[in-house]
């Protein structure tokens, strides 16, 4: 089939389908050559000579393909996918952050330190904890560092991870990674924690109970203080998933709520942009009987001096190379020196959109856990399963009027859930165009809805015949 | 508004501490950014260690700042997310074509991480619990395996000769800290012979350009860290790692990859494939617990690499390893021998000269706003170039520790 080099229809060049000429970045020593020992022996490197210009509009066209919070509302519930101010971007940008070397002397990077104790400082006041690593790459990754602290408490005695059927899935896989047998247990009618569950589950083999707060299904646990007497009162840790921290920014914290550790998701609640699925940064929050645990190295203020501390014996270690995805964190920062306590708007207006959104859908779709929702809710695309409508075709006909789609099918508790969360960047009319469409579809053919998206740069993907004969990378041959 | 808050306890009764720049506008945290900013400084860097300061052409930036790229999700929606998706799988096959392996992975977080995950991925498939260090490695990358190591209760064992029947992998870097390059062949036929995999780490992959490749050499698994690749050194992140295998391992390989299927039409497209390896589906069983990756500096390397080609990524590392050479020479004939005992590529490991102590040079260095070398005990300085770095800064690194 012809490629379209255009790429406004059909399909794009691979950037391996050009040949060009090569446009001259450094100075040329090809004379070097010759003189080699054998190691540098490389006879064969198979990369494409593209001129700049062909370069450049590969990619351009290639972002054209793509939907993103800088082109449509993107309302992708557990992901935070708010609007990422430009100045963030800049001030990650200057020279002075983006240009220095991670090794370099203490006295040459005051202000990048000073960013990361400022930075960490804040974390705590915002969650409530003592201590902060800004270590990790990820949520994930703070996760298997909680984990790991859990375990270094513990001096890997106990063995257990309890989590409830609602929990991301990363949980259970970073328990698994520590080397910690992970007990599920049943949410209750309302989607929270089953209390009868819990205790029965909880013993002196447990080391944590994860929970996320506000839950996946969208709702504050109920009985926090019944929770934490059931999880302490076994000598276990309460870790918050803090994936969904944007409801709570200002109004409650998770160290008041009795949680012992937790991770942030930087690229969720505090704005940076999520880059097509990465950089994050996933800093983990402690209290202070668990601030010696914390990996290498920490940032230390002496005087007016900052520098970095590589001597706690305690400490699990490091779990990265340097110190952290810095660039990540100075726009975190930025955006927390620019709201301050004003963040408590940025949960009240994320909590009052997803209500509003809650409340005009209600009619339209179903709703599982029905009562007022934190930042997000989850509604099912079940109602029309018996025209063969699922919540897939629900999602793909959102993208042919210009929407990006819901998270679906998790959490895994909501039978074909279709997970909302609006953000509270977005204005009423915004809300309101989606409700619309959200309506208009539920009142759609079926058979068109399931035929869906039609006005995409490609129809529907059959993921079924890409994971039976993979192909993961071009080849000359092919 | 209260109302909907009741199920929010308990509440925080007061305002957050929490500072703003001056009264919060973009002004004022904009004028606070540069504050901060200013007071670190950019040097000339002779330092090296995990970090390299190539130059990164202008269109790169230009590209990663596409904000369709850089504020879109993971590509869960395929056909919303064609951009990514099909960098992605451009990303896979540069990685592929530069370490001669089969496929490649999405991303990982850093090259230390990607250590692990490999050692993870070959104590799954050895069923074995020993992660065998076979030369002299970057002390992050090992200080990150060892506390990995210790949560999945793996263990660590150093030097080829310790090699035995619990050995799930021979992993070598290459270079290695030092600078030093191995001839592959005699770990790869060691490690196969008692059953192990062979894992290549890599720390600057522009040696990639002039050295032999790892999957043409007999690795099983190559990983390492991508930042020379068009990532701002930015204090240590977001840099990116990598990880590519041979064919029998991409069932175990942690993290996203991108693959090419068609749609409803028949015309070429790409997805997320392969997904039952990972979190979201296997939970506790997946073959790593990664989610987030670091897509956007993947990213940045895919332009890099299709800016550069092959001629230009040939010239980045000549040069690299010309300017670290002729710096290594003018140094031994100052009486700064070599300590390496092998070829390098662009880092080498200097000993000082008596009278002269490495704290003091490097402190002389940074008075003329240059970083020096990374302290190695016995008095050595580990010191690096990239193409950056001119014959005339050579001359004055050499005029300032000398004098």
């Amino acid at each position: 089939m012809a490629r379209d080099a255009c790429g406004t229809l059909g399909e794009l060049k691979l950037i391996f389908e050009h040949e060009g000429t090569n446009t001259n970045y450094v100075p040329m020593d090809m004379a070097l050559n010759d003189r080699l020992p054998s190691p540098f022996n490389r006879k064969n490197l198979p990369l494409p000579d593209v001129s700049e210009v062909d370069v450049v509009r590969h990619f351009t066209l290639l972002s054209q393909r793509n939907y993103s919070v800088d082109t449509v509302f993107y309302p992708l519930g557990s992901c935070t996918m708010k609007y990422n101010p430009k100045i963030n971007e800049s001030a990650s940008r200057l020279e002075g952050f983006a240009a220095i070397h991670p090794l370099q002397p203490a006295e040459t990077c005051q202000g990048a330190l000073q960013l990361m104790y400022e930075l960490e400082r804040d974390l705590c006041e915002i969650t409530g904890m003592d201590a902060v690593t800004l270590q990790p790459a990820a949520g994930a990754h703070g996760e298997l560092t909680a984990l790991m602290i859990a375990r270094a408490h513990f001096h890997g005695k106990r063995k257990k991870i309890i989590l409830p059927d609602s929990a991301h899935g990363t949980n259970p896989a970073s328990a698994a990674i520590c080397g910690f047998e992970v007990v599920n247990i049943p949410s209750n009618e309302k989607g929270c924690v089953d209390l009868p569950a819990l205790e029965k589950a909880m013993d002196e083999t447990v080391a944590v109970f994860m929970l996320t707060n506000p839950n996946t299904v969208g709702i504050m646990e109920e009985n926090m203080p019944e929770i934490v007497r059931i999880v302490h009162g076994k000598g276990g840790l309460i870790y918050c998933d803090g994936a969904n921290m944007n409801a709570m920014l200002g109004i409650t914290r998770p160290g008041d709520q009795g949680f012992d550790l937790m991770h942030l998701n930087l690229h969720k609640t505090f704005s940076t942009p999520h880059g097509g699925g990465g950089p994050g940064s996933g800093p983990v929050c402690v209290k202070a009987h668990l601030e010696k645990y914390l990996p290498l190295p920490r940032v230390v203020k002496k005087g007016d001096e900052y520098s970095l501390d590589y001597s706690k014996p305690d400490s699990i270690g490091r779990v990265r190379s340097f110190h952290a995805n810095f660039g990540v964190l100075v726009k975190a920062y930025a955006y927390i020196k620019a709201l301050g306590p004003g963040l408590k708007k940025v949960a009240e207006a994320a909590v009052l959109n997803a209500n509003y959104m809650l409340a005009s859908l209600r009619g339209s779709y179903p709703v599982p856990h029905d009562r007022l929702c934190a930042h997000e809710f989850v509604l099912s695309g079940d109602a029309r399963a018996s025209e063969g409508v699922h919540t897939t075709d629900i999602a793909k006909r959102l993208l042919d009027y210009g929407y990006h789609a819901p998270t679906i099918y998790f959490p895994l508790i909501v039978h074909e859930a279709l997970m909302i969360e609006p953000t509270e960047t977005e204005g009423k009319e915004t809300l309101d165009g989606f409700i619309a469409v959200m309506r208009k579809i539920a009142g759609e053919p079926a058979e068109l809805v399931k035929g869906a998206p039609y006005t995409t740069p490609v129809g529907r993907l059959d993921g079924v015949a890409a994971a039976r004969k993979p192909n993961l990378r071009w080849n000359r041959e092919a | 508004m209260d109302g909907l808050f009741a199920a929010f306890s308990p509440r925080l009764a007061r305002e957050l501490n929490v500072e703003t720049a001056g009264t919060g506008s973009e002004l004022e945290v904009s004028t606070h950014m540069k504050q901060l900013a200013g007071k670190n400084k950019v040097l000339k860097y002779f330092l090296g260690a995990g970090a390299y300061d190539h130059y990164i052409p202008a269109a790169v930036d230009s590209i990663i700042s596409r904000s369709e790229f850089y504020t879109a999700y993971t590509p869960y929606q395929a056909e919303v997310s064609q951009g990514t998706l099909q960098a992605i799988y451009e990303f896979q096959t540069y990685i592929c074509l530069l370490t001669g392996m089969d496929a490649a992975n999405a991303s990982m977080y850093d090259g230390a991480s990607a250590l692990a995950e490999s050692a993870f991925l070959a104590a799954s498939h050895t069923e074995r619990k020993e992660i065998l260090i076979a030369n002299e490695f970057n002390p992050d990358y090992l200080g990150t395996l060892k506390t990995y190591c210790d949560a999945h209760e793996l263990k660590i064992v150093n030097g080829i000769d310790n090699i035995g029947a619990n050995t799930a992998c021979v992993i070598l870097q290459n270079p290695d800290f030092f600078g030093e390059v191995e001839t592959l062949r005699q770990f790869v036929e060691k490690a196969h012979a008692s059953g192990a995999l062979f894992i290549v780490c890599i720390g600057d992959p522009t040696s990639l350009a002039i050295l032999g490749s790892p999957g043409e050499q007999g690795a099983d698994v190559v990983v390492g860290d991508g930042q020379a690749f068009g990532c701002p050194m930015s204090f240590g992140g977001p840099h990116f790692g990598f990880m590519a295998v041979k064919n029998e391992f991409v069932k175990k390989i942690p993290g996203r990859l991108a693959g090419i299927t068609v749609d409803s039409k028949g015309r070429r497209g790409f997805v997320l494939t392969l997904q039952a390896r990972e979190q979201h589906i296997r939970r506790e069983r997946a073959s790593s617990n990664i989610c987030s990756n670091m897509a956007l500096c993947a990213l940045a390397a895919t332009a890099y690499l299709s800016l550069l080609g092959k001629t230009g990524l040939r010239n980045v590392a000549l040069s690299s390893y010309r300017m670290a050479h002729l710096l290594q020479t003018k140094l031994a004939e100052n009486g700064f021998s070599l300590a390496n005992k092998k070829p390098f590529y662009n880092e080498f490991l200097v000993e000082c000269p008596a009278g002269k102590n490495q704290t003091e040079i490097n402190k002389k260095l940074l008075e003329k706003g240059i970083a020096g070398g990374y302290a190695v005990g016995g008095n050595k300085l580990l010191l690096c170039c990239t193409e950056k770095i001119t014959e005339k800064d050579i001359d004055e690194f050499v005029k300032i520790v000398v004098g």
